[in-house]
């Protein structure tokens, strides 16, 4: 029981764009924001593991990311490592934490997101290798395949994919760190620009400057902590690498997978979950993800959420905190972050009553990587 | 048109790699499939992202009659009239120095 990994520090920087800031800058006072949350001291810290974004990248030349900030957090850790899992990649070095923490790899395990994607270079018009003779730019094409799929299987509206949008800002509305915190409305929703048919500009997430940090340690470590520590129950990743032929892209996500191995490691289930902070690239894999995790049949998605129903005052709380669509670009450790606020009963006006299990999801490169973690107090 | 073939399981598949992704052999060859095939899924550019492919166009995810899936173009007919599960067929396009499988509706007339 005293191995049981569990989040004991949050930190996050502002998201938004910082030109005259770098994403080490960004990186650093993340990673001491979660470190002083989590009341340890910088030498306590004796693992490291990091998700550069796309625009940093994972190499420096032959310079890994997590050697070039270790140094500069001037870290001698038993355990660090860089992952480039996309959108996935947040959740899954978080999970990767708790399982060097509850294998005594390491006692306490900082985990940092950090990236200049708004200010740096334009990472997000490309091509994969061949693809891109066809035009096949951006992450958004992709996803609009899955969209289409989705409208011609099941009869999902655009309206249904306005809802997330629109529940994503009412939320963002009440964070003070959101990227966007203006109000938004359906038909505004609606007539926003198309991008990649059937997206529009309001299905796509935000593109920030930012970093987010947190701390993995052992209940025992965090037992003295004045803040508290949230535990992670259960957590899983599941990978579609095989694109195109393989059965689980598009018509579902390796979510279908990931979901089922956490909740069950979890002993929880969909039914248990009070505030879902799922990976929001664009609209559309909201949606995915509510079938896909079992909160709705296959298919039904798009009625689920009509009404509100992931909205403020809902009854299935979605991305409380804007997520990537209003709060910021966060890699996925927002989303974490968010969790661990709300379990924390720390979200303010935003706050989930009586919140004890808080589902965690990221998802990237394209379709294709997928990590879960299940919250639990 | 050519997709991959195994010669030990008979899986067929695109895109050509190393070795077969159902059992790993490394017995391959190219066999002729018919070039027909189905609209599986299809985006719709409204931005130009790149100046060589202006907007509007049309990348579809292209399922062969013989199963094989690969991204292309639907050209030959307006965006608008894409559909899933529309019946297409390959037309070869030369772009610069490169040969690319693109696809037209069944039906269009065959400017091939």
């Amino acid at each position: 029981m005293s191995r049981r990994a569990v989040i004991a520090g949050v930190g996050h920087t502002a998201f938004g764009k910082f030109p005259d800031r770098t994403a080490w800058d960004l990186e650093a006072e993340a990673a001491a924001a979660a470190v002083a949350d989590a009341g340890l001291r910088p030498a306590d810290v004796d693992g490291l593991l990091t998700d550069p974004g796309a625009v940093q990248g994972i190499l420096d030349g032959i310079t890994p990311h997590f050697l070039r900030l270790g140094a500069q957090l001037g870290l001698d850790p038993t355990y660090t490592g860089s992952e480039i899992l996309g959108g996935a990649g947040s959740v899954a070095i978080v999970e990767r934490a708790a399982l060097a923490v509850e294998a005594g790899l390491c006692e306490a395990c900082l985990c940092v997101y950090g990236d200049s994607a708004l200010s740096g270079a334009d990472a997000y018009g490309y091509g994969r290798g061949d693809e891109a003779a066809f035009g096949f730019f951006g992450a958004a094409g992709l996803h609009a395949l899955a969209a289409r799929r989705h409208m011609h299987r099941y009869g999902t509206r655009p309206e249904h994919l306005g809802e997330v949008a629109v529940a994503a800002r009412a939320y963002a509305a009440r964070v003070p760190h959101a990227q966007k915190r203006g109000a938004l409305g359906m038909d505004e929703y609606l007539a926003s620009d198309p991008i990649v048919e059937p997206l529009r500009r309001l299905d796509c997430c935000l593109v920030s400057d930012g970093a987010a940090a947190v701390v993995v340690t052992t209940a025992e470590r965090a037992a003295g902590s004045r803040r508290p520590a949230i535990p992670i129950l259960g957590h899983a990743q599941a990978h579609s690498l095989s694109t195109y032929a393989s059965p689980d892209h598009f018509d579902a996500l390796p979510a279908s997978r990931s979901g089922p191995e956490a909740f069950g490691r979890a002993g929880v289930a969909p039914a248990d979950v009070d505030v879902a902070l799922l990976y929001d690239c664009f609209t559309i894999v909201v949606l995915l993800q509510l079938e896909d995790y079992g909160f709705c049949e296959k298919g039904e998605a798009g009625p689920f959420v009509e009404g509100g129903r992931i909205g403020p005052g809902g009854s299935l709380p979605v991305n409380t905190s804007g997520g990537l669509l209003a709060e910021g670009y966060g890699g996925g450790m927002l989303h974490v972050i968010e969790a661990v606020r709300q379990l924390r009963g720390d979200a303010g006006d935003r706050q989930v009553a009586d919140a004890e299990v808080a589902l965690v999801s990221g998802h990237g490169l394209g379709m294709n990587t997928h990590a879960t973690l299940v919250l639990g107090v | 048109m050519e997709v991959s073939a195994c010669a030990d399981c008979g899986h067929l598949f695109l895109p050509p790699g190393p070795c077969c992704p159902r059992c790993w052999s490394r017995r391959l060859a190219a066999r002729a499939v018919s070039g027909n095939g189905r609209v599986w899924s299809f985006a719709t550019y409204r931005r130009t992202y790149h100046p060589a492919m202006p907007a509007p166009y049309v990348v579809a995810l292209v399922e062969l009659d013989e199963g094989p899936r690969l991204i292309s173009n639907v050209v030959g007919c307006a965006p608008e009239d894409v559909a899933i599960d529309m019946p297409v067929r390959v037309r070869f396009e030369e772009v610069g120095e490169f040969t690319l499988p693109r696809f037209e509706p069944l039906s269009g007339g065959g400017r091939s």
